[in-house]
């Protein structure tokens, strides 16, 4: 596979995954959240980037990780 | 059977201390944790699970040297310049210096690392694994059963959803290896 098909195969993936995450995002809960919670949140449901998402929303990464869980945002790998 | 060394990342950790079937992982490798991870787990179930385990030799505690400090480094400034690319921590970083360092087998959930091995070319060499193709390897160990019973279990557990196809990838692999049954790779 040649590096722009591997870039193309990544790009899909992440697609795919990001659709996965807003589908199953607790909307109602995620926007009942404190400013900084919600935010945090929706860079992640975009991006998939645990630790910034984890620093926006000042908390631990393992925090975070339970607040992904509670909000019904899937980790998709 | 002998286990191999992996190093895992801290997402890996704190996702598999919550599964059920846990210290499976520990039939297929004796798992180092670097510092710079330790220092991210801070729950008190995980840490529990993580002092049993070092205290029975399946856990090991890896002290990374200035020098795989200085190639993890390097890894976060060349994933930066990578397009598209979810982000690759000094943590995860220092996985994939080691393990092309030390053969050491790569245990992480995060997309960029997963992607920049597979891009950098100087890194071709290390081997990355993903939950799962860990559950699937254990599967593959045992007898044919529910073939997607450990991957349902490990989504209930800890709200990691593997992709839809991979996930049928691995379900065809068990039902042709274990149940003897001719599907096709890739079928449902």
């Amino acid at each position: 596979m040649s590096y722009a098909e591997k870039l193309r195969k990544w790009e899909e993936l992440e697609e795919e995954a990001r659709e996965v995450r807003r589908r199953s995002a607790d909307w109602a809960f995620i926007e009942s959240l404190p400013p900084r919670l919600r935010e945090a949140l929706k860079y992640y449901i975009e991006t998939g980037d645990i630790r910034r998402a984890a620093r926006l929303a000042g908390m631990e990464l393992e925090d975070f990780r339970e607040l992904l869980r509670r909000a019904n945002v899937p980790v998709v790998v | 059977m002998s286990r191999s060394f992996a190093i895992a990342d801290t997402c890996f950790l704190i996702d598999w201390a919550r599964y059920r079937g846990r210290d499976l992982l520990f039939k297929l490798y004796v798992v180092y944790v670097p510092e710079s991870v330790l220092r991210e787990v801070k729950s008190e179930s995980t840490i529990a699970w993580i002092a049993s385990r070092l205290a029975s030799g399946d856990l090991a505690l890896f002290t990374e040297t200035e020098s795989e400090v200085e190639e993890a480094r390097s890894i976060v400034e060349r994933s930066r310049r990578m397009p598209n690319m979810p982000g690759v921590d000094l943590p995860e970083a220092v996985c994939i210096a080691v393990g092309r360092r030390r053969g050491y087998v790569v245990l992480t959930e995060n997309r960029g690392a997963l992607k920049f091995v597979e891009l950098a070319e100087d890194y071709a060499g290390v081997t990355i694994r993903r939950s799962l193709e860990i559950l699937l390897q254990l599967q593959l160990r045992g007898h044919c059963g529910d073939p997607a019973l450990r991957f349902r279990e490990y989504e209930e557990d800890t709200k990691h959803l593997f992709p839809r196809k991979d996930l049928l990838n691995a379900v065809a692999v068990i039902r042709r290896e274990l149940c003897g049954e001719a599907q096709e790779v890739g079928g449902a």
